[in-house]
């Protein structure tokens, strides 16, 4: 079903994780998305690896949330290992018509996977700990030097907030729009692509109706509530920088130090 | 063989999780052809979840649904016959109108039956005819109509695909009482009409005792009674006890029996109540205790 | 002291260029505060547009609406408008702007500039008021109809109304859900004598106010305490409109030429009404 979907979900908790400046959490992925990339050796990924591993651990969240999130991109992994396996040169293992496949592409296709997958639960693990407004939040706070661009950041930051507060909403209408059409007799399991397009113009026009009905109805909830803008708007949150904070940063750039160190003095695998 | 029938339907959401949930425990359940049931039963009963059941869309955990004796799920690839056979309108079924036209909306479901179009263009007719639908608002968009009017469009989206059995889940629900009146005697006609047996969810008492001739009281995922709203209504007690209300008469005439006045067997419509008590009232032949 | 007053209030869509229908036709009604008073009225009578009115939501075609003195046409005043008149409305998912509970009650407060702590202290109180305080760090989609609804509800009462409009705010929720939103409603009106307007559908609800409005057609059909409104039950049948089971099986009986009190809106009041007739229990 697709309530199933856990991308871009929270799941409150009071671990080290979730109690981190989200400005923090927030620049430690980015800081993690380069990290998955810097290392040319095994040894280095699995430092990788066992950082997102020890992270996971602060977060207190059962392991199995993460493979869950890991599961819908899976395709997308393999068919990048696939194209990796055969197109990689090097010294050949096993060769058949146009296909060959190399030890160097076997290496590389297992170690862009790794990347990838480190690189999705990496991300995940920072919606699953923190609040989205909390997260857009800590966005509009770090990019607030933008508005020298007279790029309007918190609307921006509004727009996500309510786009993450509709998703699980909508899901759920997808769903039961989709058996109100099922029930009408609507087939949406069988037939060619064009077919199955044309069978979710039933589910997709509904749909839109109703987000822009709610769009409506929010926009006049939001006036209801004195809503007018950022202009001399305040938060309840208040965001302090706090020990854990700095300590966390510092542990990741010891971290990526480490993992350049042995690009150095290791011999690169790919 | 009832044309309808649940054996031991046990359904479980999302099985071997932690958010395992059991939403249907062993029931057992038979609908007649041409009758009326109301179902009632508080949210988190388990009876949006027993409807889905009845036409497909949910699959058994445990046990079986059978139509005309048979298991709907022989031959699953043969789901669809069973879905055009047990018509279903959603909650709020406004929400799943798409078409350009309110004709072509209510054509949606008779064309995905390959009907003729001769046959198609009949069956839109009559069902809209049966919702009291004007020929001229056929041609409208249906985002044009007003609230009740998308209403009856939905159900004769559903009406035109002729199903044997009718559920409808709280089809009354956010109508001003207007609205409601009119959909409650559109389903009593069409029922009449047809002999088409129909399956009515609904959180109002009211509109259960108005037009049921038997109600199911689900409670916990269990079927807690079935039997003619007469006697569903004379457990007046536990019905409260399941935290369901029964109708203001129904309660009057419970207190107006505790107060020592026989007024008889239950009632349940304020017509009934009416009737009941002005041969009392005026006769002065009531027994007191 | 007056809440609210509609002098004259006239009302059009703008964009009905040709035939343009009046959805209020000079309407003229004064609320006064601490009351709690029902709006009814058929879908299309105009009930809604008139809510919209009490905070400048929607403005007069012709005539004025004041809050408090304030003229809502006023523009400068509009936020100290919506912050003294707060409005629930009817679809409990499509009000809520946060994913968590705590902070969709803080949206209001922070939009009005309140200092952070201040909001905090706000947020408990108007979440305790609507027993909601245990779920503070809850995700609003997975709460029950009628918990959005007291969250919504939370979040208008952080910033700190006299007068709460709640547009049909349990015509979509369960008999549950029904039941907890007028009980916290009632209890805000009689315990912080709150103003309360509520519009619905359900007379059950409407009977607990002190007093009932009923609309059609842009006109104020009946004005008076739900007894005196309920006794006109051919009139609220004429504009499609219910009247409570008790309320109608006496006048039924009435009619039948059984002499019985015209005010009867609940059980307790019918069974009481009936017993005396018949000289039992006295």
């Amino acid at each position: 079903m697709l309530t199933d979907i856990t991308i871009g979900q929270f799941f409150p908790g009071n671990s080290l994780l979730h109690r981190l400046d989200p400005r923090i959490k927030l620049v430690l992925t980015l800081f993690y998305i380069v990290l998955v990339f810097v290392p040319q050796n095994w040894l280095g990924l699995l430092i990788a690896v066992a950082f997102l591993i020890v992270a996971l651990a602060c977060s207190r969240l059962p392991a199995r949330l993460i493979l869950r999130s890991l599961k819908p991109t899976v395709p997308i992994i393999l068919l990048t290992a696939i194209i990796n396996l055969f197109y990689v040169a090097g010294d050949v293992l096993w060769s058949w018509w146009i296909f060959t496949i190399t030890y160097q592409g076997v290496t590389t296709a297992v170690f862009i996977a790794i990347r990838l997958l480190c690189l999705i639960a990496g991300s995940s693990l920072l919606t699953y700990t923190t609040s989205p407004t909390t997260l857009t939040d800590a966005m509009e706070r770090l990019l607030k030097p933008l508005k020298w661009l007279h790029i309007n950041i918190h609307e921006l930051a509004m727009m996500m907030t309510i786009a993450l507060r509709f998703i699980p909403t909508l899901i759920e209408e997808t769903d039961q729009i989709m058996s109100a059409q099922k029930a009408r007799g609507a087939d949406m399991e069988s037939g060619g692509l064009m077919q199955r397009v044309r069978a979710l113009v039933p589910v997709l026009i509904p749909l839109f109706v109703s987000a822009f009905r709610r769009a409506i109805d929010l926009a006049m909830a939001m006036e209801c509530r004195c809503y007018h803008g950022g202009k001399g708007r305040t938060r309840m949150k208040q965001l302090h920088m706090q020990a854990r904070d700095y300590m966390s940063l510092a542990v990741a750039a010891l971290v990526l130090a480490g993992i350049i160190l042995l690009n150095i003095y290791i011999p690169a695998t790919i | 063989m009832s044309l309808l029938e649940t054996r031991d339907l046990v359904y479980t959401y999302a099985p071997r999780t932690p958010f395992e949930k059991t939403a249907l425990k062993q029931v057992s359940v038979a609908i007649e052809e041409g009758e009326l049931v109301g179902v009632i039963g508080h949210t988190g009963s388990g009876k949006s979840t027993l409807i889905q059941h009845l036409n497909g869309l949910l699959r058994p955990t445990a046990g079986q649904v059978l139509l005309d004796g048979k298991d709907i799920w022989e031959e699953p690839k043969k789901i669809r016959a069973v879905r055009f056979a047990v018509g279903m309108v959603f909650q709020y079924p406004e929400h799943q109108l798409f078409e350009e036209t309110v004709y072509k909306d209510i054509a949606f479901g008779p064309k995905n039956q390959g009907l003729s179009e001769e046959k198609i263009d009949s069956r839109v007719r009559e069902a809209a005819k049966a919702v009291e639908l004007s020929d001229d608002l056929l041609e409208k968009s249906p985002f044009e109509l007003s609230g009740g009017q998308k209403r009856r469009v939905a159900i004769a989206g559903v009406m035109a695909m002729r199903p044997r059995i009718l559920i409808l889940d709280e089809p009354t629900a956010g109508l001003d009482p207007r609205g409601r009146d009119r959909v409650l005697r559109l389903i009593r006609q069409y029922r009449d009409a047809h002999n088409t047996t129909v399956i009515l969810v609904s959180h109002s008492m009211e509109d259960v005792a108005r037009i049921a001739d038997r109600v199911l009281v689900m409670n916990g995922g269990e079927v807690a009674m079935l039997d003619t709203a007469a006697n569903v209504f004379s457990r007046g007690e536990e019905l409260t006890e399941m935290g369901l209300s029964v109708p203001a008469v129904t309660r009057i005439w419970m207190e107006l029996r505790k107060r020592g006045l026989d007024v008889g067997e239950n009632v349940y419509t304020v017509a009934q109540a009416a009737e009941r008590l002005l041969p009392l009232l005026k006769g002065g032949d009531a027994r007191v205790d | 002291m007056e809440m609210l007053r509609t002098e004259n209030l006239r009302f059009q869509y703008e964009y009905e260029e040709e035939a343009p229908t009046l959805v209020l036709d000079d309407l003229n009604l004064t609320i006064e505060e601490g009351s709690f008073v029902a709006l009814l009225g058929h879908n299309g009578s105009g009930k809604s547009t008139l809510a919209k009115h009490f905070n400048a939501i929607q403005l007069p075609t012709g005539g004025r609406v004041l809050v408090r003195d304030m003229d809502t046409a006023d523009e400068s005043l509009c936020l100290k408008i919506r912050q003294t008149v707060g409005m629930v409305l009817q679809n409990p998912d499509n009000q809520l702007v946060s994913t968590i509970v705590e902070e969709d009650v803080a949206f209001g407060p922070e939009n009005l500039g309140i200092p952070p702590a201040e909001i905090a202290q706000r947020v408990t109180d108007a979440l305790q008021l609507v027993g909601m305080e245990a779920y503070r760090d809850h995700a609003p989609h997975k709460l029950s109809g009628g918990q959005k609804q007291r969250v919504a509800i939370a979040g208008i009462l952080a910033m700190q109304p006299d007068c709460l409009v709640l547009d049909e705010p349990t015509a979509m929720l369960d008999p549950q859900g029904r039941k907890e939103v007028l009980e916290t409603v009632r209890r805000l009106n009689r315990e912080r004598g709150m103003t309360v307007v509520l519009i619905t559908h359900y007379m059950e609800e409407a009977a607990q106010a002190d007093r009932v409005v009923v609309m059609d057609d842009g006109h104020i059909l009946r004005d008076g305490t739900p007894k005196e409104v309920f006794a006109c039950v051919e009139e609220l049948r004429a504009v499609a409109l219910d009247v409570p089971q008790p309320t109608e099986l006496c006048h039924l009986l009435r009619k039948a030429g059984i002499d019985l009190p015209s005010d009867v809106l609940t059980v307790e009041e019918c069974v009481d009404a009936l017993l005396k007739y018949k000289g039992v229990g006295e």
